[in-house]
């Protein structure tokens, strides 16, 4: 349904994405992960159309058919919001303060239907009923302000969803969130995708919460899709060294709840940090982090696959390293 | 062994808040717990379970209401006037956002020199300034930066050069690495566990991040709703946790974690 081809992002002269292929099925959910300044809420803004007015764009983004980087901005404004929705980090920041919350689903309802007068309180009220926040009734009169981290975020979704989009696309929704709180979130958008057979683009630094989320993965690195597969097929045999290095940083929880052999174990880190913009090794972008890099790391290697469609990008690849 | 810290039966709301929500509501409720010198201690808790206000209470940032709370054996009231200078040194606190606590006007250099100026009541020399940004980690040509020059993970490695330039016996750690990658945390959860055995500190870390408490910290305490649901040793808490509190905080943090040996 959605099928990235040969997407190159230029801003200033700078390769900000280069993504050769990137998949995703119908109704299957799709973890997007790295770390900051890696590229994955630029790849997401790639096909929202969201991206500035100054990059320069090729290749083809396919949304059920359709071309989306051959869209104007009226075509595009279309598709966002409508067949596709999307939920950023921070409710707070993205929900108006001054606006009922009944008011902001409305919007979203009224902008992508027919809908009118009382039609559109009924949808807000099934709307608000689905993403299982209580009495949506006086609910929808209260201020953005009155409602709890987790409930926001719940409007939001509720506002995301309104016009049946295909594809949902989810930025850290969750990142802000307690670890309650998170899971119940978590769990809404597994049920919501299930039973909209909606496709959900998940992004995220944290393979943890992806793992639990999504059944696919791509892992992002200066803009390159370095590795892509299954999730579980992923976790357990990363085969690029970026992957294997961002599962060592991972604190998780102890296996088998051995808790006492948890305790003062360090973690693996990564050597030094993303580079800025622009400021990329040639060939695998992240060889100058790489203990495991060769000579050959120097030319971008050609991209293997393996089994269940596990894809990477490496000269050396291997196993989780020294963890 | 004396506690370094000593909560007995401590009661604490903030100004007016009793007046508005009446006469119940307190914001923290019967807290006791001791730290002892040398130990980690993780708060861990939802937020408004009141886990960063019992820090600002236990450093005497806020001022409690009711019961005690005791510093190496000494009340907190008798830390007034010229020794409520002590109670800061010996007491640093190291927040979530480092973008928010560190001045945006003023260089690297002399944020950290602020402290020492304050509560040394001198001005630092250079050497000293520079052992200890490169203490953690950073090298000395960040000093003449302004805070928005620096990376997240900088920034928290400068906040907590900030706190430990002042030589405290205990540092507070209120959710220091919440903001920040998952590859950064782990440099900075590292740094921290490394400078503890250092300098021989006593190390509280406020978190909602059982991983990262379950890791770090030998002592737990559970915050529900303003009270202690439960606290002890970090391994025992969790393997078999009495409060069924405890257990749902462990549920959702396994689901959506990955399992490390």
């Amino acid at each position: 349904m959605l099928q990235l081809r040969d997407v190159r992002v230029v801003i200033d002269g700078h390769e900000i994405i280069r993504i050769d292929e990137l998949d995703l099925a119908p109704g299957s959910r799709l973890g997007l992960v790295g770390e900051s300044g890696s590229g994955k809420t630029m790849t997401a803004k790639a096909i929202a159309g969201l991206l500035p007015d100054e990059s320069k764009v090729s290749g083809s983004v396919i949304f059920e058919g359709q071309d989306l980087l051959t869209l104007n901005d009226r075509e595009m404004s279309k598709v966002r919001g409508k067949r596709i929705g999307f939920v950023f980090q921070d409710p707070a920041r993205s929900l108006n303060p001054m606006m009922r919350i009944g008011k902001q689903v409305s919007e979203a309802i009224r902008i992508h239907s027919d809908l009118k007068g009382d039609a559109v309180t009924a949808k807000v009220i099934d709307l608000l009923h689905q993403v299982q926040l209580p009495e949506p009734e006086t609910l929808l009169r209260r201020y953005p302000h009155q409602l709890s981290g987790g409930q926001q975020q719940r409007v939001m979704i509720a506002a995301a969803i309104a016009a049946d989009p295909d594809l949902l696309i989810a930025d850290e929704p969750t990142t802000a969130l307690d670890v309650t709180v998170q899971e119940e979130i978590l769990r809404l958008l597994i049920s919501l995708s299930e039973e909209r057979k909606m496709s959900l683009m998940f992004v995220s630094h944290d393979l943890g919460v992806i793992r639990f989320v999504c059944d696919r993965v791509a892992v992002i690195y200066g803009g390159n899709i370095v590795e892509s597969g299954r999730i579980e097929d992923v976790v357990a045999h990363p085969m690029h060294r970026y992957t294997a290095a961002l599962l060592a940083a991972n604190p998780g929880m102890p296996k088998d709840d051995n808790f006492s052999a948890f305790i003062g174990k360090r973690l693996q880190t990564i050597t030094g940090s993303v580079p800025a913009v622009g400021k990329f090794p040639s060939g695998c972008r992240f060889r100058n982090r790489c203990l495991s890099a060769t000579d050959a790391c120097s030319t971008m290697p050609s991209p293997i696959t393996t089994g269940n469609d596990h894809r990477y990008l490496c000269w050396n690849p291997g196993d989780r390293g020294q963890s | 062994m004396t506690s370094l810290v000593e909560v007995t039966n401590m009661y604490f709301h903030y100004p007016r808040a009793r007046i508005i929500a009446g006469e119940a509501a307190w914001t923290l409720e019967d807290i006791s717990l001791s730290i002892q010198p040398k130990s980690t201690v993780g708060i861990v808790g939802e937020s408004g379970s009141g886990k960063s206000t019992l820090v600002r209470v236990m450093c005497g940032l806020l001022r409690h209401q009711q019961g005690n709370v005791k510093f190496n054996g000494k009340d907190l009231s008798e830390f007034e006037g010229d020794g409520a200078n002590d109670l800061r040194r010996e007491n640093q606190i190291v927040f979530q956002n480092p973008r928010r606590s560190l001045d945006p006007r003023m260089t690297i250099r002399r944020s950290l020199s602020e402290p020492i100026r304050a509560l040394h009541n001198r001005q630092p020399g250079d050497d000293e300034i520079i052992a200890t940004i490169e203490r953690v980690g950073l090298g000395r040509e960040v000093l003449s930066r302004f805070p928005h020059q620096l990376s997240g993970g900088q920034l928290q490695r400068v906040g907590i050069a900030r706190s430990l330039s002042v030589q405290p016996t205990i540092l507070y750690a209120d959710e220091p690495v919440s903001a920040l990658d998952v590859s950064v945390q782990a440099q900075v959860l590292n740094l921290l566990m490394d400078l503890r055995d250092q300098l021989g500190l006593t190390l509280v870390m406020v978190s909602h991040d059982l991983g990262v408490v379950s890791r770090m910290c030998e002592e737990i305490v559970v915050m529900r709703h303003g009270r202690i649901a439960e606290a002890g040793r970090t391994d025992s808490v969790l393997a078999r946790p009495d409060s069924n509190y405890t257990a749902s905080l462990l549920k959702a943090a396994r689901a959506a974690s990955l399992e490390r040996a």
